[in-house]
């Protein structure tokens, strides 16, 4: 990549990161200069433009978010949903409304359900009351397993692409760039079960978007990726929302709650849906 | 020397290099990156170095201006403040704390 179309994506990088137009402004012209002065490789000199936009980001801080735009239709709607497992009720009561555009946290204390609840969102696991209704294509990526061990990740590409009537080629190629935008470039000739966790958990990532799905359903996608990665997916899901994707995502990190539109909290002494509460709904 | 640990290093004095670089006159990111180099705390690179500017920069430590130099294209100079000499005095003070006892608890290690 040349200095030019370096700074052209570190721009574009630090635009998407909502950094200030001025803050930008000044920062891609410093970067510039630098790289005048020094010459060398940007990538080297500043690393790949979306990291180094990332870290100038949270060095000066991101403009206040715009006023959220008008909420798209309803993609998900789940409601009354109890589950039991024997004498055990997992899930009482719950509910959760994810609209086109929206990022939605699944959060609670382990065993409350987070895993069933979304499951019963994606038709895997039946509730003994309650119902969910989904807007047309939906995409599920469980927290392990999903993956062939004997399969190349390209060959994982390709059959979810066959699912799509997309031919071997453009499935291939589309499954290679969606794996990039997790930072992930992927090895043509290693079997999956030689893969490590993390990375089988960024295929498993890839494969869940490769069909476009209209609601996206996450858990605990991100076992065993790196900080670095951990980064990536969530600049990834804000590409995703505002591509228009009505995604749920269930963590157990508190820590990107300040990314999400919804948070619904399934610990039972709490129980309480958090939609719209407006200390938790804001985005970042 | 050891690149991790070189980066681990870094990491927790940079800021201080680089207040202890303005403290005498101001200067701009890549000549701040030469003279880092040339005072043997070896290359630098951007992407390390203008995180750490801008953040002594929103803390008030330095300030900066863009200002054409006496020949080439426009730079911008940072300036440390009193708030900035007073971080160096303070975290100067700190690091020389800090690597005394352990050059003391290391140094006859290294001639072994």
């Amino acid at each position: 990549m040349n200095a030019d179309d370096w700074l052209r994506a570190f721009a574009a990088e630090l635009h998407h990161r909502r950094v200030r137009p001025d803050d930008a402004r000044h920062v891609v012209a410093e970067a510039a200069t630098h790289l005048r002065d020094g010459g060398g490789d940007p990538t080297v000199v500043f690393g790949p433009p979306g990291r180094y936009a990332a870290a100038i980001a949270e060095s000066v801080g991101a403009a206040p978010p715009p006023a959220p735009s008008a909420p798209g239709p309803v993609r998900l709607h789940a409601r009354g949903i109890t589950k039991r497992y024997g004498r055990r009720t997992v899930l009482r009561d719950a509910g959760l409304t994810v609209r086109a555009g929206q990022i939605a946290a699944v959060v609670g204390a382990n065993g409350c359900g987070k895993s069933t609840f979304l499951r019963i969102c994606a038709g895997l696991v039946s509730p003994d009351a309650g119902e969910v209704t989904v807007g047309s294509r939906l995409g599920y990526c469980p927290q392990q397993g999903g993956t062939a061990d004997f399969l190349l990740p390209d060959e994982h590409f390709v059959l979810v692409g066959a699912g799509l009537g997309l031919a071997r080629g453009p499935a291939r190629r589309a499954g290679r760039a969606a794996a990039r935008q997790l930072g992930w470039d992927t090895p043509g000739d290693v079997l999956t079960r030689h893969l490590s966790g993390g990375t089988r958990q960024k295929l498993n990532l890839t494969m869940s978007t490769l069909t476009e799905p209209d609601v996206l359903l996450l858990d605990e996608p991100y076992q065993g990726f790196d900080r670095g990665t951990y980064v990536d997916f969530w600049d990834q899901l804000g590409r995703l929302r505002d591509a228009g994707r009505a995604i749920v995502v269930v963590t157990h990190l508190l820590d990107r709650l300040d990314r999400v539109d919804l948070v619904l909290d399934l610990t039972p002494a709490g129980g309480t849906d958090r939609n719209g509460d407006a200390g938790w709904g804001g985005r970042a | 020397m050891d690149i991790e640990r070189r980066g681990q290093w870094l990491r927790g004095v940079l800021d201080l290099c680089v207040l202890g670089l303005l403290r005498d006159r101001e200067s701009y990111g890549y000549q701040l990156a030469q003279a880092l180099d040339a005072a043997g705390i070896g290359p630098i690179q951007g992407g390390t170095l203008y995180p750490v500017l801008l953040r002594l920069q929103r803390t008030g430590l330095v300030t900066a201006q863009w200002r054409e130099g006496a020949a080439g294209p426009a730079r911008k100079y940072y300036r440390i403040t009193e708030d900035g000499r007073a971080a160096l005095r303070q975290g100067g003070r700190d690091w020389v704390t800090f690597v005394r006892p352990v050059t003391g608890l290391v140094a006859e290690g290294v001639d072994e």
